[in-house]
């Protein structure tokens, strides 16, 4: 009979990691803070922070500044703040599915079918006549796209048994689109191949609040749904196997993350175009930074990251070739990858 | 009381049988085996008896309900598993991952209470994995991991516990380890255990019943110690090289084929004796040997000559004269240095009749004992003070007369 006596100060916590993660997230939320600040007052014409302070308090007469803060930068840092939370969540509910650290929000085909019909309205005849193509057409083809995969890769997921034919099947799609696309682009005006291309990189230049009375809180309604979903989220780390034995419904839980993943990034694709690299490092970042893989810690904690990360990486897009933007996409991947390989070289743990 | 039930349940994967017609019943805190070869279907069965797969056709019962008309969540307060597939959840801490045995108990948001944190730290107590507690899973052995998934299922507080082969992977300090925790957890908590297994001594050693899985049909049902026998086995598996032996709890590996040997034991000397003789190669034959002898029995699991007398008889003279017709037959002669009693003492003879013969002796035994039992024997012992020191002298032999056959052989060609 093997008894073991367990050390008195061992018992005492509920769980090992005692409650460490609560300051992290509070730290988290702080840096987010910051980075939104640090967003509004830099830019082409620098905002003091105490002009700053009177403009959101409603204060003072700093009529520019008011323009510039309240509809301008304001819009767009809280686009960019929800836009890589959205991500990042997206990206770390996919990684769990299928149970693999390499996969990102676009691996079911969202932002291929947001390009192809993008590139339709952009790149065709569609838009002769109209002359430039407006913003808003552009972010409802978008929109369709995207929603156009997330009710195909629906239909299919309900089929497939196994969640890596439902991979392959994604990853093919994400082919055909390109494919599509790829003709299109050859036979292409220059001009508007030009237009097409800075939209595929993303941006999220040019918000307004319009647009962001939409994002938030549709964004924010998914974002609460997926950390409803981390307890299940949670037994499904051991595999769908297990889940299923510890009375998790697999095919609901499947059927939700798929939904709201693909939602979460359709919704972002559609305003800001496809934004690599936040959906794949953040979650990486979070697992890393807190050390755990507990999705009802690690979503929180990867929602703040990716709207922090997001948000600095817009403001770097925008202010360090000024006038000049830089495409988001490129900030993300340059700035981010190097983080996330020198996290994973120290640590010998992945996923 | 019944606890799992299967009625003609026929389990597979898309219409293709796997296994057909398996009948069974499991009652409270029985320690239930699956045997069979690999490929046999264990693991489909397994997958199905705990609701992983949907069965062809048939029905399984546990407790008398349907088992696919159970709820999840209740079915998980009843039955837990612990599977074969690797595990990867990335990075969990030990306390952690057996705290998410808790799902069917928590509320919406998998909170644990001061209950739930008890009843983890006492499974993990009851495996003894207590100190693993706030370790990375992924860091773990295979043994510790193993003992903490088994962790995992008991604070589901299941009334069964079902395991895909809970031992491969492990070491032998480990593999006892589970079985002995898993005996324990039938015993004392009255679990049902149902668990497949490849060794079939492991088997034979802890479970109450064992079922025998072959050719996609149950082959047989029932204790062990019944229905074990050492063709059995060797069917089971389609076994040609090796012997099962059922009292020894083990197989014994066939050799055989080379120059005879006709070893000299009793008492338990033979045994060890045998097994090396065997792995070289060697054929063997022995004498005499009572049948209730260990070398006995480890004489007929190696496939070995074993002229054998009635169990605590004297040993007879027609024992003696086949023993003497077999020594005469083999290359060398043994003397593994049996002891000598009342019932025995013929052996004596055998050894007398042999040196009368000229043959030589390999001894494993102290010269000066056999000065004492056998007098002065005219250069014809050979003393090994050790059995690797009785390898080499053999295989020294071996090697001159291997070598004088082919001279011979070869003058013959010349001649």
């Amino acid at each position: 009979m093997v008894t073991e006596v367990i050390p008195k100060s061992f018992s005492r916590f509920s769980s090992p990691i005692g409650c460490k993660p609560f300051y992290l997230l509070a730290l988290l939320s702080i840096l987010l803070v910051l980075t939104l600040i640090l967003s509004l007052t830099l830019g082409s014409v620098a905002i003091p922070l105490k002009d700053l302070s009177q403009v959101l308090l409603g204060q003072g007469s700093h009529t520019v500044d008011k323009t510039v803060i309240l509809d301008i930068r304001l819009p767009r840092a809280l686009a960019a703040a929800f836009g890589g939370a959205a991500l990042a969540v997206s990206g770390l509910l996919l990684q769990i599915f299928f149970r693999n650290p390499i996969v990102d929000p676009y691996v079911l085909g969202v932002s291929s079918g947001a390009t192809l019909v993008v590139a339709l309205l952009m790149l065709t005849g569609f838009s002769l006549g109209m002359g430039s193509v407006s913003p808003f057409l552009v972010t409802l083809a978008a929109l369709i796209g995207a929603l156009g995969v997330v009710v195909l890769v629906m239909a299919i997921a309900n089929r497939v048994k196994s969640v890596v034919t439902l991979l392959v099947i994604g990853l093919m799609i994400g082919y055909l689109c390109s494919a599509v696309v790829n003709i299109l682009m050859t036979f292409a005006e220059k001009e508007n191949l030009h237009n097409f291309i800075l939209w595929t990189l993303g941006s999220f230049s040019g918000f307004d609040w319009r647009e962001v009375e939409i994002l938030a809180p549709v964004g924010g309604v998914l974002l609460a749904a997926a950390y409803l979903l981390s307890k299940p989220l949670n037994a499904l780390l051991l595999g769908e196997d297990y889940a299923q034995s510890m009375g998790v419904k697999i095919k609901k839980l499947r059927r939700g993350t798929v939904l709201i993943s693909s939602a979460l990034t359709a919704l972002v694709t559609a305003f800001a175009g496809p934004v690599a690299f936040i959906g794949l490092a953040s979650p990486h970042l979070a697992r890393l930074i807190l050390g755990t893989s507990d999705n009802k810690i690690l979503i929180p904690a990867t929602i703040l990251l990716g709207a922090t990360v997001t948000t600095l990486c817009d403001l770097l897009a925008r202010i360090s070739f000024s006038p000049v933007e830089l495409p988001i996409s490129a900030i993300t991947s340059l700035l981010g990858a190097p983080i996330v390989i020198s996290l994973l070289m120290k640590r010998r743990t992945s996923l | 009381m019944s606890i799992v039930q299967t009625k003609e349940l026929a389990v597979g994967y898309e219409g293709r049988t796997v296994v057909g017609q398996i009948n069974l019943e499991a009652l409270k805190g029985q320690f239930i085996c699956l045997l069979g070869p690999n490929g046999s279907g264990k693991s489909t069965i397994i997958r199905t008896l705990s609701g992983l797969l949907r069965p062809l056709g048939g029905s399984v019962f546990l407790k008398g309900e349907h088992l696919y008309t159970i709820q999840p969540q209740d079915l998980a307060k009843t039955m837990a598993v612990v599977l074969t597939e690797r595990l990867s959840p990335g990075l969990i801490k030990v306390f952690d991952l057996v705290a998410m045995g808790r799902y069917p108990y928590t509320g919406f948001f998998g909170r644990l209470t001061g209950k739930d944190a008890g009843k983890v730290w006492e499974a993990l107590s009851l495996v003894g994995a207590g100190k693993l507690a706030g370790r990375y899973f992924n860091e773990l052995s295979d043994g510790e991991k193993q003992k903490v998934l088994m962790a995992r299922a008991l604070v589901q507080e299941p009334e069964v516990l079902i395991l895909d082969e809970p031992t491969s992977h492990l070491d032998l300090k480990h593999r006892l380890e589970v079985m002995a925790i898993l005996r324990r957890l039938t015993q004392k908590k009255g679990i049902t255990v149902i668990l497949s297994l490849h060794e079939v001594d492991m088997a034979l050693k802890s479970c109450e019943l064992v079922i025998l899985v072959k050719n996609g049909k149950i082959l047989a049902y029932g204790p062990p110690e019944e229905i074990l026998g050492d063709e059995r086995v060797a069917e089971l598996y389609d076994i040609d090289c090796a012997n099962f032996s059922n009292c020894l709890g083990g197989i014994e590996l066939r050799n055989g084929g080379g120059a005879g040997v006709f070893v000299l034991a009793g008492g338990g000397s033979g045994a060890l004796v045998y097994r090396l003789l065997n792995k070289q190669g060697f054929s063997l034959s022995t004498g005499v040997i009572p049948e209730n002898d260990i070398d006995y029995h480890v004489g007929q699991a190696l496939g070995a000559t074993v002229i054998s007398e009635k169990p605590f008889e004297e040993i007879s003279k027609s024992s003696l004269n086949r023993a003497v017709f077999a020594s005469t037959q083999a290359a060398y002669i043994l003397d593994a240095g049996f002891p000598v009693g009342t019932q025995n003492k013929r052996n004596l003879d055998l050894v007398k009749q042999v040196l009368a013969q000229g043959r030589t002796i390999y001894s494993l035994r102290n010269p000066k004992e056999i000065r004492l039992l056998f007098g002065e024997g005219k250069g014809q012992w050979v003393f090994c003070p050790t059995t690797g020191a009785l390898l080499s002298q053999l295989k020294i032999e071996e090697g001159q007369r291997q070598g004088k056959n082919a001279s011979t052989s070869a003058a013959v060609v010349v001649g």
